[in-house]
């Protein structure tokens, strides 16, 4: 059997090799350096540290890099389907569960992948215009140092960025349409907030089964309790059945599917 | 022992909303045959093709490819096989060589070489490393053919391969099949409703028609003569006089017709001409595929 990483290299050619890819990492990376360029631009009295420029550029960037990695999600097995190559791709002596990991696979790397080079970019260019001893904006919750709060506000953002992805995967495995993939978990994303408004936890206890409430991680930094009294090992339990469940779906789906047409 | 047909079809069905797309088809196909599935549109041809290949799922029956079941052994059955289900959809965005090495790298054991030597074989050489894009529809063919016989696979299933191809693309691709047939061994099973095309091409064929199996004729022997299907028209002066003389009474046109072979043609002459009998010409009736094929499918509707 030939090996299962040679399937990855492929998926991950298929990513790399469209023009689409390199244009979404550019605007990452020039929106990475402009932020804190505009900031350093800006400069008031209140000088902001580097660790709070990280912080502040990354609120935004995120949301671009969750929207992008959604993009590659929606189209790895839609556009599969949408040009026909998925008849040559399965007929291949491998089962349908490992072809769907490999896209998988190849997909959360994407994130991995612009994340750490965002994060990357970020950084460094922060480092350019700023400095690490100022005095505090009030950004930065004091319990913590400012490299560890900010690592783990990304890290929050990071699960976000998982689920998202993943809700995206498998709606386009699913409904075999990157469009819907793509707003469909732009929508998840983006009307998350809303919901919580409307539907306040505290008042509606269900609403705390809900994937939209227990998305949010951040609020653990400051406080051990969470949105209608959830604690952090809940709200992780809540999220790790809604992404098992995405995961079955999907693969139960792609495996029982009829490719005609 | 009798040798393990490369593929069998058992009591085949695809149920689709409780509608029998295909019905109970059973069919073996052996080595090194060019095997014609020949129907009119939509008789079920690409859905067996599809079953075939696994990616529909089989309602009833199973299909086997050398011995190894689709259904139940999918891995080791569709390693013997390589396909071009309907049109050769590429990655457009990708060149040529890059497409095969996406192929190749989903199959053990290919080599470098061997990805060009398919290449060199299929005529692609000097476009290779462009974008698939920018191939027109023959080039593509050329590139699906490419990616199927990349692993020297047993048994090679084409859709329609004809479909778009210029009067010299379905020639080389003839040639080229017969090529793998003869000297590789592989066993070829293509579908079309061109059947006229299907009569160059194919050792034998099997007729489908609203999900069923309605025939399977060889149309050449093992030798890859054709099999002389043909009735004979005996051209005489008193044919009436001559059908009583050989105990035959098919007369149409004043012409005598018998289903003979080609030595019998000649003993039945020296009989007529013995008899006194003016013997003016002897043909062939010609009966094309093409025309058993109408004579079969055409008062049928799709249904």
């Amino acid at each position: 059997m030939a090996n299962f990483y040679k399937l990855v290299l492929n998926e991950n050619m298929k990513i790399y090799r469209r023009a689409r890819t390199w244009i979404m990492l550019s605007i990452l990376a020039i929106v990475s350096i402009l932020m804190p360029f505009v900031f350093f631009m800006a400069g008031s009295q209140e000088n902001p540290s580097v660790w709070e420029v990280v912080l502040l550029t990354m609120t935004f960037t995120f949301f671009m890099n969750i929207i992008f990695a959604s993009v590659i999600a929606a189209d790895s097995v839609a556009s599969e389907f949408s040009w026909g190559t998925i008849k040559l791709l399965l007929i291949r002596p491998w089962s349908r569960s490992k072809i769907l990991l490999s896209k998988y696979i190849s997909v959360i790397l994407f994130g991995i992948l612009s994340t750490l080079m965002m994060f990357g970019v970020t950084f460094l260019f922060a480092n350019i215009w700023f400095t690490y001893d100022v005095g505090s904006t009030g950004l930065i919750s004091s319990s913590w140092s400012a490299m560890s709060y900010t690592l783990m506000i990304l890290g929050c953002k990071y699960v976000e960025l998982i689920l998202i992805t993943t809700i995206a995967f498998m709606i386009s495995t699913l409904f075999r349409s990157s469009t819907f993939a793509i707003v469909l978990s732009l929508v998840v994303l983006f009307s998350k907030d809303i919901f919580l408004l409307l539907l306040n936890p505290d008042k509606y206890v269900w609403m705390k089964y809900v994937i939209f409430t227990q998305m949010d991680l951040k609020g653990y930094i400051d406080s051990p309790v969470g949105p209608g009294g959830s604690t952090l090992a809940f709200s992780l339990i809540v999220l790790a059945i809604y992404y098992i469940c995405f995961l079955v779906l999907t693969w139960v789906i792609f495996n029982k599917r009829d490719v005609a047409t | 022992m009798q040798e393990e047909p490369v593929v069998r079809l058992e009591n085949v069905s695809k149920i689709i909303s409780s509608k029998a797309i295909i019905d109970n088809l059973s069919l073996e196909i052996s080595q090194g045959q060019v095997f014609g599935f020949l129907g009119p549109n939509g008789a079920g041809k690409t859905t067996t093709i599809r079953m075939m290949v696994g990616l529909i799922s089989i309602s009833k029956g199973d299909i086997l490819i050398c011995g190894k079941s689709i259904k139940n052994q999918f891995e080791e059955a569709i390693a013997n096989v390589g396909a071009i289900v309907e049109n050769p959809e590429m990655y457009k965005y990708l060149t040529g060589y890059q497409n095969l090495q996406h192929f190749a790298r989903m199959m053990p054991g290919i080599t470098k070489q061997r990805i060009q030597e398919v290449i060199a074989l299929v005529g692609l050489d000097n476009r290779i490393h462009d974008k698939v894009k920018t191939y027109s529809l023959g080039m593509r063919q050329r590139l699906g053919v490419a990616q199927a016989i990349l692993h020297n696979p047993k048994l090679l299933i084409l859709d329609e391969p004809t479909n778009g191809l210029d009067p010299q693309g379905i020639r080389e691709l003839r040639d080229y099949l017969r090529h793998l047939c003869r000297v590789e061994g592989t066993t070829v099973f293509v579908s079309s409703h061109l059947l006229s095309e299907m009569e160059l091409m194919c050792d034998r064929v099997a007729i489908i028609q609203n999900g069923r199996l309605i025939d399977v004729r060889q149309l050449k022997n093992e030798d890859g003569v054709a099999v002389s299907a043909a009735e004979i028209a005996f051209d005489v002066d008193h044919p009436q006089q001559a059908a009583a003389i050989l105990g035959v009474d098919r007369v149409e046109n004043n012409l005598l017709i018998m289903r003979v072979s080609r030595e019998e043609v000649a003993d039945i002459n020296a009989r007529l001409v013995q008899a006194g009998i003016r013997v003016y010409g002897i043909r062939e009736v010609t009966r094309s595929l093409e025309d058993q094929f109408l004579e079969m499918t055409g008062s049928e509707q799709i249904g």
